[in-house]
């Protein structure tokens, strides 16, 4: 407080009223502060990802084609009937969503535990005191992800190339006759895990963090009671990695069934050869922008929807019996 | 501490993981969005520098001082280059130059991007006046959106003589005359002729009907001559017992950036063909059968035409250009990308010559042609049809494209022009000339119904002859047609 120049007397400072009581309490005038905060987030996210779903959701009941939206009808569930017989393999039913289900299943049976594997095996590698040089391994490791899918995709292509690529190169200098990876049915598949293992950087980045949050004292503790270095990454790794373990899946599980780029350009944009490389998803962008049908594609990615939200629900709760979670009561 | 209410804990619990499911199914990393349709009637390579034109705005077809807005949207076939768009954009100025009562606007897109576009652009009410050049097949893409002509045709009294009535007709569906062909590209065999010089070969005919060392100018001939221009890393040739075809450095013949397309193949070594019966149903005539035959035969069996995975290794595909093709079936358009205009690659020294005869005892030059169509949608078909009429007719787009004029009178000039582009190289274009006298009728690219399913299907075929050996091709063809009666009678349900 100042007193006024050249006076004794203190200036009566007249307050007013005191302050209404908020309508509101204080909780809910926490949350409203909240959520005015992450109100761009809210906006953005209903504007630009809820209404369009809603719209997809809207199209998936009609014979849309965006060349001519003016003669689109509402044509009911015609769109999921033409889906489930194509599954079930009846007249009448899209010949190739079956094809299409089964390339990214089969794919994601087998991209989800060897990238899994490989990357917690890196993670562990770049993570030994016993390695020299961690962070230049580190930084090598997590390189490729810094570089675009198109560009990556192209260069692989290239080192798969049967007659001229690298690989075969090597295989041919070892007296192997290399295969066609990217022009046959049976080697395309085991190609694209081949790059997908090229891109575990993020993976690998994750698994690294978890495993330095490991307290050191579980591992002082495994070698007072004798046990080997299988027992502590059995007894204490895997538990306390068990919830990075569980996002990654999560994660991976997810991008798999998004898996478009990789697929598109090596496949032509048609799932060649013979179609396997029609992943789920190109599957979804050609009957929408090759053959206009948005209407089905929205369906079909609807079912993407649908399979992707079971799954991780799923996993969700299979979580109990496997995820630990510190102070939890599991 | 506050009671956690779980009902409504478990339904935020569950609306945050949809959420986070919706985020990750939405979001990620950014991929280039690819082309609708499975390759432009002529192929763009990619534009090696961003030129920036500047579209005019405008809304509901005016621009914001009042006057007439025709929008040009180029990027369906050719003309996305940066050396196009530099004369794209003159060719605009001129226009709007001189006629300073409307307004022509120029849009570019890249190819991968154009079709996505265009159907979006339509489904928004916000579509172009003008599309082009856009070829045949692309034609098909949007063919239901263009403008019938024919009236404005009447009623301009444009002389549209001395375009031939088979090339008109292959621009009219259904009766609606939907472009007036601008340029053609006929097909011939481009030759190598150190490849040639080096094995002691004479060059193959310049003229049809004249015959290769006193045999008939025949596909069986020129795959004879193939087999003695296939050579392995010995250096033997396919004709040689001691060929080894796992290590072939150089082959006798191919039909690049054909792009899969078995109609095309079958065109190529068979004739004229359509996979649309006059029924309505679906064929794959015996000419066409034989021409896919020998395609697979020259892959698998003679070894002579390169697989799908020798082509990737052959200069990103442009397998003329990487010197290791004596012969190449191309369209008149491969000019832009063939030396000099691509370089010092390998190849310097090469030349033309004709088609042989096919099994159907006919020449058959597989043809390509582009247009300038109008959408239905313009609000100004009146202008839109003189500005097209202005593009088609402009002899700097069709030199600047590689376009043979489909005007007779303006094919000398253009002619002229490639020969000084390729100095000093003497090409002998009258064999260009000359193809364009035996055009496939019916067209190669012409209409299917439910065409984008069934050019899929005729593209999965190619696919497989392509990159499988070990195929029965009468069985694969059998298939196809099965397939496609399949896909024909989706149209008409």
């Amino acid at each position: 407080m100042t007193a006024a120049s050249g006076s004794a007397t203190p200036r009566i400072v007249e307050l007013g009223p005191p302050p209404r009581p908020s309508r509101f309490s204080l909780a809910t005038r926490e949350h409203l502060s909240g959520f005015l905060y992450i109100s761009p987030w809210i906006v953005g996210f209903f504007l630009f990802t809820f209404a369009p779903m809603i719209a997809s959701l809207v199209l998936s009941f009609t014979d849309f084609d965006p060349r001519s939206p003016g003669s689109t009808t509402f044509i009911g569930l015609a769109n999921y009937q033409r889906m489930a017989a194509g599954i079930l393999g009846l007249n009448g039913g899209d010949p190739l969503i079956g094809e299409a289900l089964f390339v990214t299943i089969r794919f994601a049976a087998l991209l989800i535990p060897i990238t899994l594997l490989f990357a917690l095996g890196v993670a562990m590698l770049v993570n030994s005191t016993l390695l020299a040089g961690r962070n230049i391994f580190r930084t090598l490791f997590y390189m490729p992800m810094q570089i675009p899918i198109v560009a990556s995709t192209l260069i692989w292509i290239g080192m798969l190339n049967a007659s001229t690529g690298w690989f075969n190169q090597i295989l041919g200098a070892l007296g192997v006759s290399g295969p066609d990876w990217i022009n046959s049915v049976t080697w395309v598949g085991p190609s694209l895990v081949l790059m997908g293992l090229w891109g575990i950087g993020n993976m690998m980045l994750i698994f690294l963090a978890g495993l330095q949050g490991i307290p050191t004292e579980l591992y002082d503790a495994c070698k007072v009671d004798g046990a080997g270095r299988w027992a502590s990454f059995r007894n204490v790794t895997l538990p306390m990695l068990s919830p990075v373990l569980f996002y990654n899946v999560i994660i991976t599980l997810i991008g798999t069934f998004q898996y478009f780029t990789q697929a598109y350009i090596i496949g032509n944009g048609r799932g060649d050869p013979d179609n396997a490389t029609l992943f789920f998803n190109l599957h979804l962008y050609r009957e929408g922008w090759a053959f206009y049908s948005m209407g089905y594609a929205s369906a079909l990615a609807w079912l993407l929807f649908a399979i992707v939200l079971g799954l991780t629900v799923f996993l969700f709760r299979s979580a109990g019996s496997w995820v630990y979670e510190a102070g939890g009561d599991r | 501490m506050e009671r956690i209410d779980r009902p409504r804990s478990r339904l935020a619990a569950a609306l945050v993981g949809v959420a986070i499911i919706v985020a990750a199914c939405g979001g990620g990393t950014p991929s280039q969005a690819p082309a609708a349709t499975d390759a432009p009637a002529t192929p763009a390579p990619a534009a090696s520098d961003d030129v920036t034109i500047t579209p005019v705005p405008g809304q509901g077809g005016m621009t914001s001082d009042g006057r007439p807005l025709i929008r040009w949207f180029v990027g369906l076939g050719t003309g996305e280059r940066p050396n196009h768009i530099e004369v794209e954009q003159a060719v605009v100025d001129a226009w709007n130059e001189a006629h300073p009562e409307m307004v022509v606007s120029l849009e570019i897109y890249r190819n991968a991007v154009a079709y996505d576009t265009l159907a979006t652009q339509i489904a928004t009410g916000n579509a172009p006046d003008i599309i082009g050049p856009i070829g045949l097949r692309a034609l098909q893409s949007f063919g239901d959106q263009l403008l019938d002509l024919s009236p404005y045709i009447e009623s301009s009294g444009a002389d549209l003589s001395e375009i031939p009535q088979g090339l008109m007709d292959a621009y009219n569906l259904d009766g609606k005359q939907i472009g007036i062909p601008m340029a053609v590209y006929p097909s011939f065999i481009y030759y190598n002729k150190t490849l040639f010089d080096e094995a002691n070969l004479p060059y193959p005919p310049h003229k049809v009907g004249e015959q290769y060392e006193g045999q008939d100018w025949t596909w069986e001939t020129a795959a004879e001559l193939a087999r003695k221009l296939t050579v392995d890393a010995a250096g033997n040739d396919a004709t040689s017992a001691d060929f080894d075809p796992e290590n072939i450095v150089q082959y006798g013949l191919d039909a690049q950036w054909t792009e899969n397309d078995a109609r095309a193949w079958a065109t190529v070594f068979g004739g004229s063909g359509s996979a649309l019966a006059d029924d309505g149903t679906a064929q794959f005539p015996d000419n066409w059968r034989t021409g896919l035959e020998f395609y697979y035969d020259g892959i698998w069996n003679g070894h002579f035409i390169p697989d799908k995975a020798a082509v990737d290794g052959m200069s990103g595909g442009n397998t003329f250009q990487s010197g290791q093709i004596a012969m190449d079936v191309v369209h008149l358009w491969y000019t832009c990308c063939v030396y000099p205009a691509e370089g010092t690659p390998p190849v310097t020294d090469w030349d033309i010559a004709v088609v042989p005869v096919g099994p159907d005892g006919n020449t058959t030059s597989k043809l390509h042609a582009d247009t300038i169509g109008i959408l239905a949608s313009s609000p100004h078909p009146d202008l839109a049809f003189e500005v097209m009429n202005y593009l088609a007719g402009s002899p700097e787009l069709t030199q600047i494209y590689g376009a043979m004029p489909a005007r007779a009178s303006a094919q000398d000039a253009f002619f002229e022009g490639l020969s000084e582009g390729f100095a000093p190289l003497e090409i002998d274009w009258q064999v260009a000339r000359d193809m364009l006298e035996y055009p496939d009728v019916p067209s190669h690219e012409s209409y299917m119904p439910n065409f984008q399913r069934a050019d899929a299907a005729n593209k999965a075929l190619g696919s497989r002859l392509w990159t499988t050996p070990g195929l029965d091709v009468n069985a694969e063809i059998d298939a196809l047609v099965t397939e496609l009666t399949g896909i024909f009678a989706e149209a008409s349900d």
